[in-house]
């Protein structure tokens, strides 16, 4: 089974389409492998200012950087990278209140199967709420509606907003 | 070299950039002797600013960035040096205020204080211009290397200034929040580029 197939390209089109349509313009990212097809889409995107990084705090800085210049921007990362990035989130979301999206792979449900993986599941977006964030489940291409929504929430909310996303809904149906 | 020079060196020579700085010294050492510029003031948590200033340059490429950065900030979060060469943000300079200390937190040595070379440790990260004014420089030699620096023909540049060790006490809370400061930043920036148009 592919994590990068066919099905994975149309829901990263489609995905990129909802958060151009939402007002992003720029994405910071770190890979993960269910993120794989929709950071190519990104890097590929002449309407989206591309940004690798090395931890995903970096991306959270980065994001909120423009944020400040009032552009809208999205973090592309593991659900892990909340965890690296509370401090830094906290203070966007209490201290600074600067606005963006974090589309993040939500590694360690039921349908995850490795077990380093469990623990991020378990505890992701407890700490995501904890630190002042709203956080929505992604499940499948019936949420889409996210993607183009939650840059505008956080823009009224005047802080971060993160997605939490299955593997169905970043990758498709199991081929 | 103190730090008031310093900041009053890049005054003099950056009035058309936007300044980002990183919290403790070099920040306070820019609201004491720096210039009228649009200014973020970075807060917590350490280590973000060198993140949010290349956000900040590329969602704003028409516009002229220059961080204030502490030494003790980037050492905090060396990795974002990688992010911002392979970003290659053409719009983005970077005066490191190196004192080889946590001066606000009551002085104690960064690791490595001494040995480490944040200049090579820059090049070795991919940044296409760096320079070191060592701690002894003239008036002179830190004017022309803060002009070299904004004169750089490529970019990210980045100018690691050596400054005194020099006392740094907390200046109380501040009047400001971060939010508050946050606008205000976006209001001084709207007013600096409204001028701008006025005059030209």
């Amino acid at each position: 089974m592919s994590e990068t197939g066919s099905n994975g390209a149309d829901r990263a089109r489609r995905i990129a389409e909802r958060l151009r349509a939402g007002g992003v313009e720029l994405a910071a990212s770190l890979p993960d492998s269910w993120l794989s097809p929709l950071i190519d889409r990104v890097a590929a995107d002449e309407h989206i200012r591309h940004v690798r990084v090395s931890r995903e705090d970096d991306a959270v800085a980065i994001a909120g950087g423009a944020a400040l210049m009032g552009k809208r921007s999205v973090v592309l990362c593991q659900n892990a990278g909340v965890l690296l990035a509370t401090n830094v989130l906290a203070a966007f979301s209490y201290h600074h209140q600067l606005p963006l999206l974090i589309v993040a792979a939500a590694r360690g449900g039921a349908e995850d199967g490795f077990y380093y993986q469990m623990y991020k599941g378990q505890v992701s977006a407890g700490v995501a709420a904890a630190a002042g964030l709203s956080v929505h489940q992604v499940t499948g291409p019936q949420d889409d509606w996210l993607f183009e929504r939650g840059s505008e929430q956080a823009w009224l909310q005047r802080r971060p907003v993160v997605l939490m996303c299955s593997r169905g809904a970043l990758l498709g149906a199991a081929a | 070299m103190k730090r008031a020079e310093l900041a009053a060196a890049i005054a003099a020579a950056a009035p058309d950039h936007v300044i980002i700085t990183s919290l403790g010294s070099a920040g306070r050492a820019w609201r004491d002797h720096g210039g009228p510029n649009p200014t973020f003031f970075g807060s917590d948590p350490m280590g973000a600013a060198p993140g949010l200033a290349l956000g900040a340059a590329l969602a704003r490429p028409d516009l002229r960035f220059l961080l204030l950065e502490g030494d003790g900030d980037l050492v905090m979060n060396l990795g974002v040096l990688l992010a911002i060469a392979d970003a290659g943000a053409g719009n983005l300079r970077v005066v490191v205020f190196h004192n080889g200390r946590y001066e606000t937190g009551g002085g104690q040595p960064l690791a490595a204080a001494g040995r480490a070379d944040l200049g090579a440790v820059a090049l070795g990260a991919g940044w296409p211009w760096v320079r070191t004014l060592e701690r002894g420089a003239s008036g002179d030699t830190l004017r022309a290397g803060v002009e070299a620096l904004l004169a750089a023909p490529v970019a990210p540049a980045l100018l690691v200034a050596e400054v005194d060790a020099e006392a740094s006490p907390y200046g109380g809370p501040g009047e400001l929040s971060g939010v508050e400061a946050r606008v205000r930043f976006q209001e001084q920036l709207r007013n600096w580029e409204s001028r701008r148009e006025d005059a030209g």
